[in-house]
């Protein structure tokens, strides 16, 4: 059954057809809390992807050590202790973004992706499909990411990265720096994708 | 025995009064039980659902709320000028657009006639400051149709009032000038009482005033309109006049503007009987800010009150309870959006929870 | 080899080696963090207390003070203070003359406001080339029962201009101050006298 999947459609599936936002709505937390600008959304797609593919390396190769009894705990353990190492790499050479980013780097830990790609794939597939499924899952979750927090930041402050791309007397819509903002916003998205999808089949 | 119980079910003598549907069929055969289902009096014909009573539908009472909101609309032309003119119908016109393009995407019959994007366009621009600018308005207006009605499947399936959903965008997205006032052209300065200072009032409503500065606000210019306000919200008498028209003519549910409005000035006037000096009159609280505009012709919206006598008054007692709520004691003055807009989302529920007994149902 | 041997043997091993792993890290990057962390307060010292050349620090009770010197005579002193902003904790670095009774400056340390409106009592993009007048305004104000104005310039010695649409964010940064600026005064004296 495994065997039949290529290679290629491991890694990309994650992007579009598997998508860990738009398709599976898993990690919508830091997906919805962090995207206000693009420089905090590129780091944290950055970061989870980062842990993803350590994480999903190491357990693939690891996972006819672990007993299935313990393999969340380890799982875990393994997770956390990536998570730590991105934390405190952020918080010592870019500390305005791990400023920026708050508790949501820590909560990566938790993040149903992460866990949830160990768990369905790393844990059964060798180490080379683990990674490209790990590379496609984090490349997903940072382009949806990269698409919402630049509309946000566009519409809400109105720069990009920091510079000023709208008109002058453009007043930013303050709301799509707010919470409603990242709501309305992902759930057009996921509705344009279902949309396309919709029209494919057909 | 059973014979009453048809007759006393409110249910089947409401619906059986007029049924749109004549049955052409052929005369049945006398049936000996026919005494049974054709009590003395009044006939009791029955046809399946959907029942109607009225020849009314949907474009005439949304162009008779329209109409009845013309006094209010010369209002806010008298007090704010010609801007109000112009505000207002580039919001009817960007509305209008948004349901025709949108439509068109849907590949849905064209729903420009209905008047209801007409409406909310209109009833958008009512709601916004003299000062809004102009492009300001057609974002409102395309929010509202696009996000607040079309996407949810287009009129009679949107949760929340579409114009009421627009202005809390609005207000999230622009707050500095959502709230940035001037005075009506004819304003009287004498109206106020307490400390006053020009610069405090040229910036503010009656309900902001009191909020922020403790300054009270005559009830006479209140009532005619000509104190700060959104366009077509300061003139209790002008939006009096509409909704009596609209209640005469029964295209709004009587029910909603008379729970809304009494449960705030019942909540209200406790406070104020408690502390006359810190809390407002619930004259004060009726005509002031846009709770009429709100009770008469946003809380009526037919797609998003409750359909059961129970139920609408549940919903406009909430919204009271709600209003008073927020301008007393909320980090806003003026609350009638959020409060109508809580009371739409809680409408369903409402709904489900006063659905009346199935005829023969045993009580639970 | 039994199951749950083998469970403890294998979870025990993972979290050797995490912890390993973690403890060389956090050597490699906490010097880093630390530095990043002492170099930002004493940034926000030098601008709280412009009228120096040197600082000492003295810690009493809950407060950290950073008394200015300039030559040899105090000039300014300098503390966190901290309280309920409109979501989360503001922190402000406070600097008072030496008696405590006027500014020499205020910053933001770190503040969750609502982005655009109450972050601007930190940053406000919409006055250019003025974007911390917020607490700037605080230098030379009397410290004690500070209160606010809308919607128009601040005159009085003790008076504050709000920032607008931000009235609680601005009201929360002038209550933190009129409670935490006499709580200090009086831990400050107690040490110096």
């Amino acid at each position: 059954m495994a065997k039949k999947v290529s290679l290629l459609e491991d890694f990309t599936k994650g992007i579009w057809k598997e998508n860990p936002i738009l398709i599976a709505l898993l990690g919508l937390c830091p997906t919805l809390a962090v995207t206000i600008s693009v420089e905090n959304g590129l780091a944290m797609g950055l970061a989870a992807s980062f842990v993803l593919i350590c994480s999903s390396t190491l357990i693939s190769l690891l996972r006819n050590l672990i007993p299935k009894q313990v393999r969340i705990a380890s799982f875990i353990v393994i997770i956390a202790t990536f998570v730590t190492i991105a934390d405190r790499y952020l918080a010592a050479f870019y500390p305005e973004i791990s400023k920026n980013l708050g508790p949501f780097i820590p909560l990566i830990i938790v993040n149903c992706i992460i866990l949830g790609r160990q768990e369905a794939f790393a844990s059964k597939n060798g180490v080379g499909r683990s990674i490209l499924d790990a590379l496609g899952m984090g490349l997903g979750f940072t382009l949806v990411l990269l698409i919402l927090s630049t509309i946000r930041e566009l519409l809400g402050s109105g720069t990009i990265l920091g510079y000023q791309v709208m008109w002058d007397s453009f007043s930013p819509w303050m709301v799509m720096v707010l919470p409603p903002g990242a709501f309305l916003t992902l759930g057009l998205m996921i509705g344009a994708s279902n949309w396309i999808n919709d029209r494919r089949t057909r | 025995m059973e014979k009453n119980e048809i007759t006393a079910s409110d249910q089947a003598a409401e619906a059986s009064e007029t049924p749109k549907k004549k049955a052409p069929a052929p005369k049945p055969k006398k049936d000996p039980r026919d005494h049974l289902y054709k009590p003395k009096g009044r006939p009791l014909t029955m046809s399946s659902s959907p029942y109607s009573q009225t020849k009314d539908n949907v474009p005439k009472i949304m162009w008779c709320v329209s109409l009845a909101l013309t006094p209010a609309v010369i209002g806010a032309v008298i007090f704010f000028g010609l801007k109000a003119v112009y505000m207002i119908s580039i919001s009817i016109l960007a509305a209008m657009a948004t349901e025709w393009i949108i439509t068109r995407i849907r590949r849905k019959p064209n729903t420009l006639d209905d008047g209801s994007a007409f409406l909310t366009g209109l009833l958008l621009a009512l709601t916004l400051p003299p000062t809004f600018p102009v492009s300001g308005c057609v974002l409102g207006s395309v929010f509202a149709i696009a996000l607040g009605k079309q996407i949810f499947g287009g009129l009679g399936c949107n949760i929340f009032n579409p114009a009421l959903l627009g202005r809390a965008f609005l207000q999230a997205s622009f707050p500095v000038k959502m709230t940035t006032w001037v005075l009506p052209r004819y304003a009287d300065m004498n109206a106020y009482t307490g400390s006053v200072s020009p610069d405090a009032i040229t910036g503010a409503t009656p309900l902001g005033l009191l909020k922020y500065e403790k300054i009270f606000t005559d009830l006479k210019p209140l009532f005619i309109g000509n104190v700060g306000g959104s366009l077509g919200e300061t003139s209790a008498l002008a939006i009096l006049a509409g909704g009596i028209f609209l209640l005469i003519l029964r295209h709004a549910d009587w029910r909603i503007p008379v729970g809304f409005l009494g449960s705030v000035a019942i909540f209200g006037g406790i406070f104020w009987m408690v502390d006359p000096a810190t809390y407002p009159s619930p004259l004060f609280h009726l005509l002031s800010g846009g709770l009429l505009l709100g009770a008469f012709f946003m809380a009526t919206d037919m797609v998003t009150s409750p359909i059961t006598i129970k139920g609408t008054w549940i919903y406009s007692i909430g919204a009271g309870l709600i209003l008073v709520i927020i301008r007393l004691f909320g980090g806003l003055p003026e609350g009638v959006m959020y409060s109508i807009l809580l009371m739409n989302g809680l409408t369903p529920l409402i709904n489900r929870l006063t659905r009346p007994k199935f005829f023969g149902e045993a009580r639970a | 080899m039994n199951t749950s041997v083998k469970m403890i043997l294998v979870l025990t091993l993972i979290s050797a080696l995490s912890g390993g792993l973690l403890s060389y890290w956090d050597a490699y990057t906490s010097e880093k963090i630390e530095a990043y962390r002492q170099q930002e307060i004493q940034q926000a010292v030098k601008e709280v207390l412009p009228d120096t050349d040197e600082e000492k620090i003295q810690e009493a009770g809950d407060f950290t003070f950073y008394v200015g010197y300039k030559n040899g005579d105090i000039t300014g002193v300098a503390f966190v203070a901290e309280g309920g902003g409109f979501q989360d904790i503001i922190s402000l670095m406070v600097g008072v003359t030496p008696d405590f009774s006027k500014f020499t400056g205020l910053a933001v340390l770190s503040q969750k406001e609502t982005p655009g409106l109450g972050t601007k009592i930190a940053y406000d993009p919409s006055r250019k080339g003025n974007e911390t007048w917020f607490v700037d305004q605080f230098q030379g104000k009397k410290s004690g029962n500070l209160t606010y104005v809308k919607n128009q310039k601040a005159y009085g010695d003790s008076e504050i201009e709000a920032i607008t649409g931000a009235t609680i964010s601005s009201n929360a940064v002038i209550t933190i101050l009129n409670k935490c600026i006499p709580t200090a005064k009086s831990v400050f004296e107690s040490i110096n006298q």
